[in-house]
Parts: structure tokens; C-alpha cells; sequence
């Protein structure tokens, strides 16, 4: 239960900050700041750097992530960026280009 | 799940432009232009800063910024919008406020799509005599009723006018995406 949805089709160009949920299934250009769960499903598209809880990744995205708790990309997923969290899973058969940066 | 609906949330501040096929629902705050081709709806306590673009346009919030709607504008109650409205129907619900000019009808915004008779434009300086009136009537969705009840001069919304009506709830709090509007509305009514 997301409180803020980006459709899919739909795109926002611009700045996005919130202290609740994120689902993009449509594309964001810009910048992603959010304080809780930020998934990008499957289909949608984004470019920006994005700060979250934690992030799902089933579509593609390019730009650096920091995540509080954790990053998980799905398999099908294509990144390219930096990946800055305490967990990071990448799944078999996602693409990734990028560091990965894990409190060790 | 999250199909073709996108909803900005409570919380969320969008600075940047929303566009793209599907539905709009705004709960927080969008500063930048918005343009789907779906219905856009701002919700009770949902802002926004620059125009809208839908299909049906229905507004429950603050808009600073014009709406137009390809089928409709819809300005129900809580509704606080500062600038001007364009849509073939045009329906400004009580307790709704408007600061702006209204026209109803296919031209400009949306292509003529159907042979309905065009309602008469009115001039966007009504008459002040509307002002006696105690309490508006009950809404009318209805292009011409609309279009008259629109054009009442934005004299009303000043603090003055609200001393002639018993009833009234107090105006409204005053939201920060309306203030410095003044300036605006004087340009506007110099064209």
C-alpha cells in the first residue's frame, strides 16, 4: 500500500521528495528522495539519483541510489549506478553496472 | 497493481512536470505544470502551483495556476483556485473559490468535437450587482448556469462581501501557493 504512485505512462520531470512509500511504474526524471520503500516496478523507467528506506528495482534504473536499509534488484532489472545501502542483493539475471558500497 | 493511476501522496512534494496518458490524483504537493490525458483529481488538501491540463479536472484543493479541462472542470467544495478555467463544462460547487476567468465552451483548450449549441461568452467584467445576493444556490453542473455563476466579479472573494451573509462559514485559512496572487489577477484583467 503505497501512498504515492507513478503510474505507468505517466512522467514526472523534476523533483520528487516524500516522507511516505514510493511505486513508480511510469518514469521519473530528476531526483527521488523518499523516507520509506521506494519500488520501481517492472516497465518503468528511471533516471535519478535516489534516496530511500529501502529500494525494490524490477525496471530500469540509472542514476546512484543510497538506501538506509537495503537495495534489492530483481531479476529482469537493468541499473547502472552506484549502490550505497547496509544490504545489497542483486539478483540472477539482473543487469548492474555500477559499485556496490555495503557497510562491511 | 499500480496500473495507470498515479497518486502523489500526502506527504510528497513533486518540483517538476507531471505528463502522460492515465489518471492524477494529487494529496500533496505539486509545484510544475501537469498535463495527462486521464482525470485529474486535487484532493482536499492537495496543492497545486502551476496550470492543469485532464479530461475532467476536479478540484477539491488549492490550484494556483489555470485549468483546463477537455470534457470538464470540476470546482466542488474546499475548492481554492486562483487563476483562469476553460472547459466545455464548468461546474463551481458551493463553498468553492475562484479567482479568475471562466469560459465554458469547445474553443481554444479543446477541439470541437460534437455540434452542441456554444454557450454564450460572457465578459469577463460581470456586472457588480450580484453581490446581494445572500447565498449562492446549490451547484449546477450545467454549461451556462456555470458560466454565469463563474463570471461574478472576484470583488466576492475579497473580506468585505462576506459580512452580507448570515450562514457563511469564515473564509478559508489562507494557503501559502495563494498568496502574491493579487498580482497576478490585476495583469490578467488588464488584457
Amino acid at each position: 500500500m503505497a501512498s504515492t504512485i507513478i503510474g505507468a505512462g505517466i512522467t514526472i520531470e523534476g523533483e520528487i521528495s516524500t516522507d511516505e512509500d514510493v511505486v513508480v511504474a511510469g518514469t521519473v526524471r530528476g531526483k527521488l528522495t523518499a523516507k520509506e520503500a521506494v519500488t520501481i516496478e517492472h516497465g518503468a523507467t528511471v533516471e535519478a539519483d535516489v534516496q530511500g528506506g529501502s529500494l525494490v528495482v524490477g525496471g530500469s534504473l540509472t542514476g546512484n541510489v543510497t538506501a538506509v536499509e537495503r537495495v534489492d534488484l530483481q531479476s529482469g532489472s537493468r541499473v547502472i549506478g552506484n549502490l550505497k545501502a547496509a544490504r545489497v542483493t542483486i539478483a540472477d539475471g539482473a543487469q548492474f553496472k555500477g559499485n556496490v558500497d555495503m557497510d562491511v | 497493481m499500480a496500473s495507470n493511476v498515479t497518486i502523489i501522496g500526502k506527504t510528497t512534494r513533486v518540483r517538476g512536470r507531471v505528463h502522460g496518458p492515465g489518471d492524477l490524483e494529487v494529496q500533496g504537493f505539486v509545484d510544475g505544470e501537469i498535463v495527462v490525458t486521464g482525470d485529474v483529481t486535487v484532493a482536499l488538501h492537495g496543492m497545486v502551483g502551476a496550470g492543469i491540463r485532464g479530461r475532467r479536472v476536479v478540484v477539491r484543493g488549492a490550484v494556483k495556476g489555470d485549468l483546463v479541462g477537455d470534457e470538464a472542470v470540476l470546482l466542488e467544495d474546499g475548492a481554492r483556485v486562483v487563476g483562469d478555467v476553460h472547459a466545455p463544462r464548468v461546474a463551481i460547487g458551493p463553498g468553492a473559490l475562484v479567482r479568475g476567468y471562466v469560459e465554458t465552451g469547445e474553443g481554444g483548450a479543446a477541439p470541437a468535437r460534437t455540434a452542441r449549441v456554444q454557450p454564450a461568452v460572457r465578459p469577463a467584467v460581470a456586472p457588480a450587482a450580484v453581490s446581494h445576493t445572500p447565498e449562492r444556490a446549490p451547484a449546477v453542473v450545467a454549461s451556462k448556469p456555470a458560466a454565469a455563476k463563474a463570471v461574478e466579479p472576484p470583488a466576492r472573494a475579497a473580506p468585505a462581501a462576506a459580512s452580507n451573509s448570515g450562514p457563511r462559514r469564515p473564509p478559508p485559512l489562507v494557503v501559502p501557493v495563494l498568496k502574491g496572487a493579487k498580482g497576478q489577477i490585476a495583469k490578467k484583467r488588464e488584457r
